[in-house]
């Protein structure tokens, strides 16, 4: 890890700067943000992370108490309405496997495989009324995602980013953690930069791999060496140099000259922010980290302790990379729908499945609360706790849920949100109870954006002849969650 | 603004305080409707509800709080938003005229007369007074300076206007590596770029460039960039488009042709009717399928549900947009929820371009190989098959309905059982035994069992497979004839002995049923299945069988379990599919509970016996007559030379899961309100949006049943119509572009008023009506005129006093300086190294290794190797991923091709300077361009550095720059070299 130390780089490409005099060179890297000096209100928040849920969590089996379901366990289940459902006819009614319990001041009933999240619960604003648009895995992804059910829209991570730059210039604005066993519906698409600059796309961090960022160091090699590659460098800048000062006026040159010396600093700021091994272990255990490390066994039967460790090591990341500045942490949970199955598109079997998921996912979050809590930055980040849709009260052979995306939870935390319960779905868990006003993601957006010092719907860029937001021509700041 | 009820506090302006003069009433239908539909509307509508005031009945207008105060227009807030010297409303149009205001302040004056249950709704006028809607005058270059080329008369006038002074020439140096890159990506060899300083012959040059086959290559990226061309769906389960390449073929030809633009568009949009016979016309259609697909929408849901109905719907929409975008440089996917704010598009105009493509979808067609004539005759064989198979289904179907009627009682309890006891759908892979595929169901295969000795068994059971291929699930591969022997023999010669003859009649598909079938008690070694009738798959025949059991009664061992498995052939697939897997003891089970299983098995007994006799002598006829029909027709079918297929828009292709074709059966089309697929409005026809005067909206006025080719080929005819105004004007504007590296137009999918206006209009009708008048049409000679001129030939240095006027460099005093494209950094790489493969065309090389095809493919970029030659060949034959695109092309700015994309980025990050210095491909690169130094540079360490930097940068370096490579050189050696020099600036950027 010690090669390319760029000691001797930095001091030469600071004698360059110097002689670079009046160009604003460092205005194509600048790290500011569209709306850095001028955000349209007084921020609540700094910083974001987005915990996403692949394959559609359940919100019956999790967060969403249905007292009704264990009463009419195993009748027909009759909503007074024909049910169209992605993959299966609706079967009978179906309780959850799982206990729920209350939690926190107010007694929020959650159930056994999320408790870990009882100890924060009073910080978490919970919706209950989110609705999608379909129940089509890459369509409600998007949508959560980027507020389009279809592809070519920037990730929220992205507009944030562009909004507001970074303030670590030496770590992306934008950070994605991927399920290290593949990549959920839309690949990449969930975190494209789209029509804004392709310096707020997503980076791809996967934490505890040997290469946790693609080409952060030289490959293996016959030739590369420290020696080599440290000189590399150095004859590079004056080379690039002397080509920039032969043609004057033009601020990319320059700004590429200091994009290596910027790519210095991004080996030691993300090789520092990666490196979890000097974490002190009760921090390591709450968040859930096994003893082998990623290595754990996931071979088999999805287990527990894997999903601790994997979603655990991500939220511990998350925080390192958040405390240093960046903007917006994208978390995932789960994959693609591989076999076996590791993520939350529990068609089969609901309790085989969500239990080792929701506990590992629980774990982590919770410890990510208490942990940026007691730093101080739980006031300043916002957490948003999302999936694509929700499951069916119903069951689908009997032991799993089909799609829901008339009505799921989300759930956000943090950065001025008050805790509390903001919408409701109806006794079932099958629509919103109130049907005229359920919740929509521009409604998340809207309120997140918001908390950011942004106006949602004054946030726009013009792409093919339409001013595009975040949040299409929709969106409401959910005020009442607002401390 | 608008604004719930707040703008109450908007300060009132008021006019004059004499008392109102009795004014004429303007009529509400005449007068006052007009303004307010054409420019209230289309916020103020009962669905939009701006600010809470709705403009569309008299109740609701009327209801608003001091909105109209009839007979006091000082009080009305109508007026008050839109007079006064800087007027609120409308919002994002331009204010209302003088005479506009007054109208309504007369009409609120004369009492604010509204007629009873008249409905207003929102109306923009179409308002065609648009730079970009108005004719193109014929090109026109009397008055130009005769001593210039024309590009440069118009550039020169406008520069003296803005008192800029060209800088001078760039030096040859400079030209010929500008030129080379711009007309066919790559760098020019140290040999061309001799040739040129030696000759400075600027045409013969051009000429030479604009021959080579790299042209259609550089000028196909652009396109392709435009078309959002990729070779796999997106979306979810992002599955590989094995045959997209055709498309990508091409439009390189066609550049490389110099194809006529007419012809070029029409092939795209309608090549198959406008030009039948022609292999190009269908190839050309990869354009209309190139954008993304949603195969779970259209596959796994169908449009018999509202999902599917709604990925049908989103996928028009994007074939509708990619064609209006790339020719017409019009957004008229604004038009799907409300008419164009901006531009004269209705919502009338969005949804007939709907019915335009209502009848095709994305899927492999047959381009070459198979005569029209045939071609023909195989949609007619394949039309009947569907035929018969629908009848066979329905006569089936309605056995079913009598059936199910009569079984409820056992239905009941199936489900009971099923729901009670059932393991889900999820699977065991190893499903079990599967021959290879079959051109003809009658050819024989068999699978047997050796179970180690003899011994006495008393029954066999078949376990049918379980795969969701096609959505056949149970009893997937099992035969429709077959017959089970027991022999002591290996090859069944001698004393074998017939178990069970199912080879006389076809067997009903025994589906999640076991088989149970009497062994004779006597003692057997081998156990052998043969199918004498193989079962249909898609177009070809298979067996498949999921698990064999042999048991003995009394005794509780399964003799087959992990026996030896011998086959005339199988197929041998990862898990799935193995001889291994008949014996494995892992097969479909619908319920875990024994006795679960026994009673549905009697049920299901109980069932078929039903089935059977409701199976009337004349159902059993016409059945066996429609198999005895599809037997020669699917012959047939078969006997058609399969061809050369290409991804494009197709109507006919076999159906694959709940995914369809039409046979040329267009889908009812109707308007939908908000673009929400639940709110139908009037039936749509095809039809076009009237962009410019003389143009009929609706194609076959009164017809609603019009041929879906004929459609397509009207809108091909549309697009290229010698007045359409806009495409002439787009192509121009992008050839502009690629040539120069800035537009003419800032926005080049977007020439209406939310887009950006010409900065030389008279520049671009001129090369607009030079392209439309040219007789051949000919792409290759506008670029000649382009790059012959001095505008292009500039240096591109830096000149203050012209900055101080012109920054942007937006009037060509200078030339654009250009960082290479992501492609022509990797092609150029591989060149100068001795690597590049100038193979063209054909399947794309892939530069990943796919990891778990059947499900969700994952393209796993890191585990390829870079220096597999296969991927040596230039950038446009990359099979292009959309859901994992190439980290270090994405890097580097390419396209994402989710959407069009007109222009490419340039950011300069952290990321890419890591990705260029660090890449796997840039270190074999550089190790290769190493070698090829040491070996073909023989000469002095000087020398060696003016060779590499020929190779790279195309030409010699300075002094200052020398100093540093050989130090450099003669440290660290050839390959650290060679790496330094690919992360220049002066390889990187264009002079």
């Amino acid at each position: 890890m010690s090669i390319n130390l760029p000691a001797n780089r930095r001091q030469f490409l600071g004698a360059l700067g110097s002689s670079f005099g009046g160009l604003a060179m460092t205005d194509l890297l600048a790290r500011d943000g569209m709306l850095s000096s001028s955000l349209h209100h007084a921020p609540k928040a700094k910083r974001v992370v987005q915990l996403f849920m692949a394959g559609a969590a359940s919100h019956v089996d999790t967060f969403d108490y249905k007292p009704l379901l264990k009463k009419k366990d195993g009748d027909p289940w009759d909503p007074g309405e024909t049910v169209e459902l992605f993959q299966s006819k609706p079967g009978a009614c179906f309780a959850s496997p799982w206990e729920f319990r209350p939690y926190g001041q107010r007694g929020k009933m959650m159930s056994d495989i999320v408790a870990p999240l009882g100890d924060v619960v009073d910080d978490i604003a919970f919706v209950h009324n989110v609705e999608g648009k379909t129940g089509v895995h890459s369509q409600g992804t998007l949508l959560q995602t980027t507020g389009f059910n279809f592809p070519g829209f920037p990730s929220a991570g992205s507009w944030v980013s562009y909004a507001l730059g970074s303030e670590n210039e030496n770590l992306p604005g934008f950070v994605v953690l991927p399920d290290h066993r593949g990549l959920a519906s839309n690949g990449a698409k969930n975190w494209a930069n789209a029509f804004l600059p392709a310096d707020h796309q997503g980076t791809v961090i996967r934490p505890g791999n040997a290469e946790p960022i693609a080409d952060l160091f030289p490959p293996k090699s016959g030739f590369i060496n420290a020696s080599n590659d440290q000189a590399g460098l150095d004859a590079l800048g004056r080379l690039n140099a002397i080509h920039a000062m032969a043609r004057p006026g033009d601020d990319r040159l320059a700004a590429r000259v200091r994009s290596y010396e910027l790519a210095a600093a991004m080996q030691l700021s993300a090789t520092d922010a990666l490196d979890v091994s000097r974490e002190p272990e009760y921090i390591k255990n709450m968040y859930g980290l096994a003893p082998e490390g990623p290595g754990v066994n996931d071979a088999g039967i999805i287990n527990e302790k894997a999903e601790s460790e994997f979603f655990g090591r991500k939220c511990l990341v998350a925080r390192r990379l958040l405390e240093r500045g960046v903007r917006f942490v994208q978390v995932w949970s789960g994959n693609d729908n591989g076999f076996p199955r590791r993520n939350w598109d529990s068609h089969g079997d609901v309790k085989r499945d969500h239990a080792p998921l929701a506990l590992g996912m629980s774990r982590g979050a919770a410890a990510l609360i208490k942990d940026l809590k007691q730093r101080g930055l739980l006031e300043d980040t916002i957490i948003l706790w999302t999936t694509e849709f929700g499951r069916m009260p119903c069951s689908q052979g009997s032991t799993g849920r089909d799609h829901n995306p008339f009505v799921f939870t989300n759930w956000l935390c943090g950065g001025g949100i008050k805790g509390g319960t903001y919408g409701e779905s109806d006794e079932w868990g099958f629509k919103p109870l109130d049907r005229a006003h359920p919740t929509h993601v521009y409604d998340i957006h809207a309120t997140l954006m918001h908390q950011l010092g942004i106006d949602h719907e004054r946030l726009t860029v013009r792409n093919n002849g339409i001013d595009r937001r975040l949040t299409d021509v929709h969106g409401r700041v959910i005020e009442e969650m607002l401390a | 603004m608008l604004k719930r009820l707040d703008f109450c506090v908007v300060p009132v302006l008021l006019f004059g305080v004499l008392p109102a003069p009795v004014v004429a009433a303007p009529d509400f239908e005449n007068e006052v409707a007009p303004i307010l539909e054409q420019n209230c509307l289309s916020c103020h509508n009962s669905d939009d509800r701006k600010g809470n005031l709705v403009l569309s009945s008299k109740a609701e207008a009327f209801s608003f709080e001091s909105g109209i105060v009839p007979g006091n227009p000082s009080s009305s807030l109508l007026i008050n938003v839109v007079s006064g010297p800087d007027p609120e409303m409308p919002q994002k149009a331009d204010s209302l005229s003088e005479e506009q205001v007054a109208v309504l302040r007369d009409w609120i004056t004369a009492g604010a007369e509204w007629p009873e249950g008249r409905v207003l709704t929102d109306n923009p006028m179409r308002d065609l007074n648009w730079w970009s809607l108005l004719p193109i005058p014929e090109a026109n270059s009397t008055g130009l300076s005769v001593r210039l080329n024309p590009v440069d008369a118009f550039i020169e006038a406008e520069l003296r206007e803005k008192g800029l002074r060209p800088v001078p020439e760039a030096d040859a140096e400079t030209l010929i590596r500008r030129v080379t890159y711009d007309l066919t990506g790559l760098p020019p060899t140290p040999e061309e770029v001799a040739r040129f300083l030696d000759s400075k012959d600027w045409s013969v040059t051009v000429d030479r460039l604009l021959g080579s086959p790299a042209f259609g290559e550089k000028f196909a990226q652009h396109w392709l960039d435009v078309a959002r061309y990729a070779e796999t769906h997106g979306y979810d389960k992002d599955k590989p488009r094995n045959q997209a390449w055709p498309y990508r073929d091409y439009v390189i030809a066609s550049f490389n042709e110099d194809k006529s633009f007419t012809r070029f568009v029409q092939e795209q949009v309608a090549g198959d009717v406008l030009f039948p016979g022609d292999p190009d016309g269908v190839r050309a259609l990869g354009f209309l399928a190139a954008g993304p697909w949603d195969f779970i929408g259209h596959w796994e849901v169908g449009e018999g549900k509202l999902d599917g109905r709604i990925a049908k719907h989103l996928d028009r929409d994007e074939m509708v947009a990619a064609v209006f975008n790339a020719f017409q440089s019009t957004t008229v996917q604004c038009a799907q929820c409300h008419h164009h704010k901006f531009d004269p598009v209705r919502m009338e105009d969005y949804y007939r371009l709907h019915a335009v493509f209502a009848a095709v979808d994305r899927a492999n067609r047959v381009y070459e190989g198979l005569p029209p004539a045939q071609q023909r005759r195989k949609n007619e064989v394949t039309s009947q098959i569907n035929n018969l198979k629908r009848e066979q289904a329905s006569l089936t179907s309605d056995i079913n309905r009598r059936v199910a009627a009569k079984a409820s009682g056992i239905d009941r309890r199936l489900a009971e059982l099923r729901e009670r006891y059932g393991t889900g759908t999820e699977l065991m892979p190893q499903y079990g035994y599967h021959s290879q595929i079959s051109e003809r169901p009658d050819t024989e295969k068999w699978v047997q069992i050796d179970i180690g000795k003899a011994r006495a068994a008393t029954e066999v059971r078949l376990m049918p497979a379980f795969d969701n291929y096609n959505n056949i699930g149970a009893g997937f591969g099992f035969p429709v004839r077959y017959r089970v022997e027991a022999s002591n023999d290996a090859n069944f010669e001698n004393g074998a002995r017939l178990l069970f003859d199912g080879s006389q009649e076809d067997q009903i598909n025994p589906r999640k049923q076991t088989v149970r079938i009497g062994g004779d008690g006597r003692a057997f070694r081998y156990l052998r299945i043969t199918a004498t009738k193989l079962v249909e798959r898609k177009q070809d025949y298979i067996f498949a069988i999921g698990e064999v059991e042999i048991l003995n009664e009394g005794a509780s061992e399964n003799y087959a379990l992990g026996a030896v498995v011998d086959a005339k052939d199988s197929i041998e697939s990862g898990t799935r599919w193995a001889r291994a897997n008949l014996v494995d003891g892992i097969y479909f089970r619908e319920v875990d509970n024994p006795e679960a299983a026994g009673e549905i098995a009697d049920l299901e007994e109980q069932r078929r016996a039903i089935e059977q006799s409701f199976r009337t002598p004349k159902t059993k006829k016409r059945l066996a007559e429609i198999s005895k029909l599809l037997t020669p027709l699917e012959a047939e079918q078969k006997k058609f030379p399969s061809g050369q297929l290409v991804y494009a828009a197709a109507t006919h292709f076999p159906r694959g899961g709940r995914f369809m074709a039409t046979e040329g059966k267009p889908r009812p089309i109707h308007l939908l309100h908000r673009g929400d697929v639940g709110s139908n409005g009037d039936r749509m026809f095809p039809g076009v949006p009237p962009l410019w005067n003389g143009v009929e909206p609706a194609f076959f006025e009164g017809d609603d049943s019009w041929d879906e080719g004929q459609a397509r080929a009207e809108l091909a005819r549309y697009l290229t119509r010698q007045d359409n105004p806009l495409l002439w004007r787009s192509i121009a504007n992008r050839i502009w572009q690629w040539v120069f590296g800035a537009p003419l137009v800032g926005t080049p999918n977007d020439f209406g008023r939310g887009g950006m206006e010409p900065s030389h209009p008279e520049l671009l009708d001129f090369l607009a009506a030079s392209l439309r008048d040219d007789p051949n049409q000919s792409i290759k000679s506008l670029v000649r005129l382009l790059v012959s001129s001095e505008a292009y030939r500039r240096s591109s240095k830096h000149q203050e006093d012209n900055a101080a006027i012109d920054d942007n460099n937006v009037y060509l005093w200078r030339a654009n300086r250009r960082r290479l494209t992501a492609e022509e950094v990797r092609d150029s790489i591989l060149a100068s190294s001795g690597a590049l493969d100038r193979r063209m065309g054909g399947p794309s090389f892939q530069d990943f290794i796919i990891e778990k095809p059947q499900h969700s493919p994952h393209y796993q970029y890191h585990l390829h190797d870079p220096n597999d030659h296969n991927s040596h060949r230039r950038s446009i034959y990359r099979f292009v991923v959309r859901s994992q695109p190439q980290p270090m092309l994405t890097t580097l700015d390419c396209a994402d091709p989710s959407m069009s994309v007109p222009q490419r980025d340039e950011s300069t990050t952290a990321l890419q300077a890591l990705t260029q210095w660090n890449h796997r491909f840039i270190e074999a690169m550089s190790l290769r361009m190493g070698e090829r130094l040491q070996k073909e540079m023989t000469g002095s360490a000087s020398e060696k550095i003016d060779g590499a930097c020929r190779l790279v940068i195309g030409r010699d370096p300075s002094e200052k720059e020398r100093a540093i490579l050989l130090e450099h050189l003669e440290e660290h050696g050839e390959a650290s070299l060679s790496r330094l020099l690919f992360n220049m600036n002066a390889f990187v950027y264009v002079d």
